[in-house]
């Protein structure tokens, strides 16, 4: 009886160590790096920019060009949104109603107010990637990061879905894709901006509303218009210190 | 003694499983994971490595240069292609025959074209929350106002989504507002009460603070109560700081609302067939614009027709050269008679045009007999401090 106990746990231990290995080997083999296409850019090459970005409610007219085009554009699942645009209402009384029907998807149809309305205006709403972001502390695996040119990113192969991230984010900018099963939101379209394009929304724009630009170049023109227009931020008392500047913002929105 | 044993043994193992959990750690971690921070550097290469979908105009305009030339002279100069015509890719993709076209079908390079009242009313529908400034239509009252009685008519019936108010840049140049940059451009004494904010201002101006004798004369005129200044002058505000004033006296214009169409009212407005309607007539231009205004200028207001007979609107001074010297240089000659005769510049500008081979050596004379500001009215003021 104790001999054969004894090989017993000979067979089990080495059976243990063969499987670890076995493991081990394995998930080298499925985290090993695979080639990246694009021409390389260095640290230093991104370290040069520091996006950002300006909404100015007072110009948009809640077509919605930006969201479709953003939802082609980044392929965002249906009733998702990486940006949408919401409408303010005010009616005499004091009364404020808010609405985004699929995100401005088709625009909107009618007034909500059937009386006056003393006062009303479009927000559009995107990913603020802020400096002090809460959705990256969050990550337990470290696949929400920020790049050097200061852009809110997700790796999504090492994404684990668990959604940490789409509660931690005050502005609700961050969603989980269901049919990939990771999370994900704006990247500013990361993959046209290093191209010399703008950003899918802000290219579809008819009227301007949206800006953006490079924070480091001081000659740029969202630093001109940063100087000679007043500004405000979404939510400042949580101190996540946002990169996205809302022109005209009223103090219904938050 | 045998408990110091146990205690070595139970540390060593504890330190040695620690640095096997380190070793593994740091064979597990992807490749370039904390190069720059705690993610894998990888993956912001990854990022920019996808493909760009929604198209910027300038690409379009490398092939439909015409379209984009008559896009870039009306009011929608601003919207971006892919607001109405899709994003593109595919498009773009199959017609410059690149890598990837192979896979794509004729039907899929197709680019959106129809357009109902949805496509238009994205922008124009009327909402409380859209900014005053910006044209609003509620679709109702416009048929209404247009008298069209079937409803299933779309904008595009009427409306050129390339050109939908026909500006020409030429006008748009030329007949710019006396803008309002101070108070005092308005207001000779100090005002009252005074604005932190020119948005709360309750208005800039109206047309009849400047113009009395022209708003007088409309509302005795048949069109008054139905159009008002707006609806043939646009008020234009291409940023905070300016406005812009212009004006039309497009034939395509006034045809928006006086052209016989199937689905309008017969009756009111009064109707033309067009082009019918001029082909009788003699002594007309047809590729002159502002045909309506030679005989129908008086029934809307008094109104200088300046411009018809002005032989230099916008910027003829540039354009008009390059014109010539296209045309003259064809022929061989360089001489403005071989359009015009020598009457033409004499009448207005008293002088031979261009100036006769002694003028250099005379024109003191000339100035004395003529006056210093016939040359002013073609040369600036620096021109003659050059020598002087």
């Amino acid at each position: 009886m104790k001999k054969n106990d004894d090989i017993d746990r000979r067979k089990f231990i080495k059976l243990g160590l063969c499987s670890s290995a076995g493991l081990l080997l394995g998930s080298l083999y499925a985290f090993s790096d695979k080639p990246v296409n694009s021409e390389f850019k260095s640290y230093k090459d991104l370290y040069k920019y520091n996006w950002g970005y300006i909404v100015d409610t007072t110009r948009c007219i809640g077509c919605g060009a930006c969201v479709r085009a953003c939802s082609v554009e980044n392929e965002v699942p249906d009733s998702y949104f990486r940006t949408w645009v919401e409408r303010y209402e005010i009616n005499s009384k004091e009364e404020v109603r808010v609405d985004s029907p699929n995100g401005a998807m088709q625009s909107f149809k009618e007034n909500n107010f059937k009386d006056e309305i003393v006062k009303a205006f479009f927000v559009p709403k995107i990913c603020n990637h802020c400096r002090n972001s809460a959705c990256t502390q969050v990550c337990p695996v470290g696949a929400s990061y920020h790049t050097p040119d200061g852009v809110v990113l997700i790796d999504k192969e090492h994404c684990i879905g668990c959604g940490y991230c789409v509660q931690a984010c005050p502005y609700g900018c961050r969603y989980i894709d269901h049919k990939k099963g990771t999370a994900d939101k704006c990247t500013l379209c990361y993959h046209r901006i290093h191209k010399g394009e703008l950003p899918a929304c802000v290219n579809a724009c008819p009227r301007n509303a949206r800006i953006f630009g490079n924070l480091k170049d001081p000659k740029s023109n969202i630093n001109k218009i940063l100087h000679q227009r007043r500004y405000g931020i979404l939510k400042p008392d949580l101190g996540t210190n946002p990169k996205c500047f809302y022109l005209g913002l009223d103090l219904e929105v938050k | 003694m045998k408990d110091k044993l146990h205690i070595i043994i139970v540390f060593s193992i504890i330190v040695v499983l620690i640095i096997f959990a380190f070793i593994i750690d740091g064979i597990l971690q992807p490749k370039s994971f904390n190069e720059h921070g705690h993610y894998r550097w990888d993956a912001v290469n990854e990022s920019i490595d996808h493909s760009v979908v929604n198209q910027n105009i300038n690409t379009c305009s490398e092939c439909h240069q015409e379209i984009y030339q008559l896009h870039q002279k009306d009011a929608h100069y601003n919207v971006p292609c892919v607001d109405c015509h899709s994003a593109g890719n595919l498009h773009v993709s199959f017609h410059r025959k690149d890598a990837n076209s192979k896979n794509i079908s004729k039907k899929q390079a197709e680019l959106k074209k129809e357009f109902n009242f949805e496509g238009c009313l994205y922008c124009h529908r009327k909402l409380a929350a859209r900014p005053s400034d910006f044209p609003q239509v509620d679709q109702k009252e416009h048929y209404k106002f247009l008298h069209i009685t079937d409803t299933a008519t779309k904008c595009i019936e009427c409306h050129s989504p390339h050109e939908p108010i026909f500006l020409l840049t030429d006008s748009r140049k030329s007949r710019l507002h006396p803008m309002v940059y101070k108070c005092t451009d308005c207001h000779k004494t100090k005002p009252k009460k005074s604005f932190y904010d020119v948005a709360d201002h309750p208005k800039i101006f109206e047309c009849k603070d400047c113009h009395p004798d022209v708003v007088k004369d409309f509302e005795s005129k048949p069109h008054f109560n139905y159009v008002e200044c707006r609806t043939c002058h646009l008020f234009h505000k291409e940023n905070e700081n300016m406005g812009r004033m212009y004006k039309n006296g497009n034939a395509k214009f006034c045809l928006l609302c006086h052209e016989s169409k199937p689905f309008k009212d017969p009756k009111y407005p009064p109707k033309v067939e067009w082009p019918s309607h001029i082909k009788g007539l003699k002594n007309i231009d047809k590729k002159d614009t502002k045909i309506c205004l030679d005989c129908h200028s008086k029934q809307i207001h008094t109104m200088e027709l300046k411009l018809r007979g002005n032989p230099h609107p916008g910027n003829w001074r540039t354009e008009h050269k390059k014109f010539a010297k296209t045309e003259i240089l064809s022929k061989g000659k360089i001489s403005c008679m071989n359009c015009h005769t020598k009457e033409t510049c004499f009448n207005c500008h008293k002088l031979e045009m261009p100036h006769s081979e002694t003028f250099l050596e005379n024109h003191k004379e000339t100035i004395d007999k003529k006056g210093k500001k016939l040359c002013l009215s073609c040369h600036s003021q620096r021109f003659c401090n050059d020598c002087h």
